[in-house]
């Protein structure tokens, strides 16, 4: 058993992108202890490349979630082929690519959303710790596997009330205000909203501004405790300042939760993930660490989109 | 070539200074507005002075009870030619509450059974039933009402007579009311079906628009499809559930040819503490009273009686837009729809 030190510098500096390097424990099957980078105090700014603190610090990665060749198709149309994926717990995985590659559909295959939409057909296995999520009850498998949309959608209810919402609804019997009220402000904290909204718990969430919503929306999903959490871009209907809040907190949560985040923004995706699939037309051209895919890309698909070609 | 010049289209090159078509526009549709808004405020004021006679003479125990309501009318239809005999006595509780219950009872079986099969059409029927049972369900509200009386005058009551009611309640009430299968919950039940398909129509326009986005968070945090409907949909559509029921109400409260056939007829106000007896009782709300008090109308008191009828009915509907629309505003805080 040895320690390799991979050394990702090759061409970074040129990018201006600080330095990281991996120490990767080889011979052990996962889980596998891999140093990464920390830095999650200041918010990278927007123009600038990582400003990412040269620390290191290990985090256990662990496999939550296994896609083993996932088709899904909507009548004839087939929006994703073939494609097998892993989902880490201390990472976050970057789905990227141009519109209409099955990103969406991909993100939305991991918690069964897509079932909801009557003419889709899966095919392959998805697991989650191991088990198949196709004989998972969907209310269970959801509860472990949160979701952040699009468009911030807070219900039409108080702060409290959204966050409280789903452990209010998960079983017959509602838990009363006081044994919740910890565990709200607990998400709230860890969402980065807290000190917001402290004073005001119980104004109707629809007032608050997009980027508070979707950091309530956030809250909302870590409430129920999830393993492993979903982000369908976002950041999209975001001001850069609220986007910026939100990688933050996508960045400190990463120790505790797997993250999967979809997202039309390179840059974002740059600043935020460890590892990065690059779908196009439904397939998976090239999934790898983020240094790789983004400075050394092996597909030429995934070189001329990264490079701005298309897309 | 030239280039293509708006001159040669014939298309005037600047929009005309202080185009007055918007100014006419605005001035037509406003004078429309208020030409009905002034109808429907003369058309109170008249009914007013139209009932004066009646409120004046009768003072607030014309909202009371007191003596038989039949008799009363009958003693009106009655009076003196001369102007100074009139009579208008009339205590007209029993129509009131007869009126209160019937259209009570039937908004609030109406607006359970609405939202829930509301809930059923737009979220858990199949398809192929959806797309049926729509537009049937919206058929059903131009169905005439004069039909409904007669299914229930020739179903509904002898049905209830001869299954519902035993030997025993007729002999309990024996020296006050006959039973006869017209009643309360003849009227109830068919006013229901009649004021149902507009409140699913309304419900379910509302229910369609609740944003999506709201279902799939709920689904997404693990809540499954029933309580995802319950919490969110329903909720965010509490102010069009209110409306839809103002409107029923208000449907309910006008209804007369189907109530004058099969809810007795008879001025008595059902009795609650009689038991479940009391929805045997029969019954004649305002609107009822007034078609059958037609061919009375040329006696002067005895038609500003039935002015005054008409006329706490359309206060009444006055009212619960009003109330409805407050209570709208206080529920939309948190929601969308009508507003």
């Amino acid at each position: 058993m040895g320690i390799e030190t991979t050394d990702d510098e090759r061409g970074l500096s040129e990018a201006g992108v600080p330095p990281v390097r991996r120490i990767v424990v080889d011979g052990e099957t996962p889980p596998v202890r891999v140093a990464h980078r920390i830095g999650n105090g200041a918010s990278p700014g927007l123009d600038e490349p990582f400003a990412v603190e040269q620390d290191f610090e290990a985090v256990w990665v662990e496999e939550r979630m296994r896609i083993e060749s996932l088709g899904v198709r909507f009548g004839q149309k087939e929006a994703v082929k073939d494609v097998s994926l892993q989902v880490n717990s201390g990472e976050v995985l970057a789905l990227i690519g141009p519109s209409g590659c099955g990103k969406t559909t991909l993100l939305r295959s991991l918690n069964k959303l897509v079932d909801l939409t009557p003419t889709a057909i899966r095919s392959g296995r998805i697991l989650l710790d191991d088990e198949d999520t196709a004989y998972m009850d969907d209310t269970l498998l959801r509860k472990k596997v949160g979701m952040l949309f699009q468009q911030p959608n807070p219900f039409p209810m108080t702060i409290f009330d959204n966050v409280a919402y789903g452990l209010r609804e998960r079983g017959s019997k509602r838990p009363g205000k006081k044994a919740l009220e910890p565990i709200v402000v607990d998400a709230l904290e860890r969402a980065g909203l807290w000190d917001e909204v402290s004073d005001n718990l119980n104004h109707p969430a629809l007032s608050l501004s997009g980027g508070q919503q979707q950091r309530l929306c956030i809250a909302r999903s870590l409430a129920v405790r999830p393993e492993v959490l979903l982000l369908d871009e976002p950041c999209s209907a975001l001001d850069p300042i609220s986007t910026a809040i939100i990688e933050d907190t996508i960045v400190n949560l990463k120790d505790e939760i797997a993250i999967v985040i979809v997202t039309h923004n390179l840059q974002q995706a740059e600043r935020i993930a460890d590892k990065v699939a690059f779908m196009y037309l439904g397939d998976l051209v090239e999934y790898g660490p983020a240094t790789q895919v983004f400075n050394a890309p092996m597909a030429e698909r995934t070189k001329d989109y990264v490079r701005g070609d298309f897309g | 070539m030239p280039s293509l010049t708006l001159e040669a289209t014939g298309i005037p090159e600047e929009v005309e200074a202080g185009d007055p078509t918007n100014r006419r526009v605005e001035l037509m549709l406003g004078a429309l507005a208020s030409a009905v808004l002034l109808f429907i405020a003369g058309m109170i004021i008249f009914t007013l002075i139209k009932a004066w006679p009646s409120f004046a003479n009768n003072g607030l125990a014309w909202f009371g009870a007191g003596g038989n309501v039949d008799q009363q009318l009958s003693d009106i239809f009655n009076s003196p030619a001369d102007p100074a005999d009139y009579v208008y006595e009339l205590r007209a509780w029993p129509l009131i509450w007869s009126t209160i219950l019937i259209s009570g009872l039937s908004v609030v079986f109406a607006t359970f059974i609405a939202v829930f099969s509301s809930i059923f059409i737009v979220h858990f029927a199949p398809t192929a039933l959806q797309k049926l049972i729509e537009p049937v369900v919206k058929y059903l509200a131009a169905v005439p009402s004069v039909v409904y009386g007669l299914i229930g005058i020739l179903v509904i009551v002898p049905w209830i007579n001869n299954n519902l009611i035993t030997e025993q309640m007729r002999a309990s009430v024996a020296y006050v009311i006959q039973l006869d299968g017209s009643s309360v919950m003849a009227a109830t039940m068919i006013l229901t079906v009649m004021i149902l398909p507009i409140m699913i129509a309304l419900i379910v326009d509302s229910l369609r628009a609740v944003p999506l986005n709201w279902r799939e968070g709920a689904l997404a945090l693990g809540v499954n499809k029933w309580r995802a409907v319950r919490t969110v949909s329903v909720r965010a559509i509490r102010p069009a559930i209110v409306a839809a029921a103002v409107l029923a109400t208000a449907r309910a409260l006008g209804e007369a040819i189907m109530l004058a056939m099969v809810a007795g007829s008879i001025g008595f106000a059902p009795n609650p503490f009689d038991g479940i007896l009391f929805l045997f009782e029969p019954s004649r709300p305002l609107a009822p009273s007034i078609l059958d008090g037609e061919e009375g109308l040329s006696v002067v008191p005895f038609g500003e009686t039935m002015y005054a009828f008409g006329f706490i009915l359309i206060v009444s509907c006055v009212f619960f837009s009003f109330s409805g629309w407050a209570i709208r505003q206080s529920l939309s805080r948190y929601g969308i729809g009508a507003r």
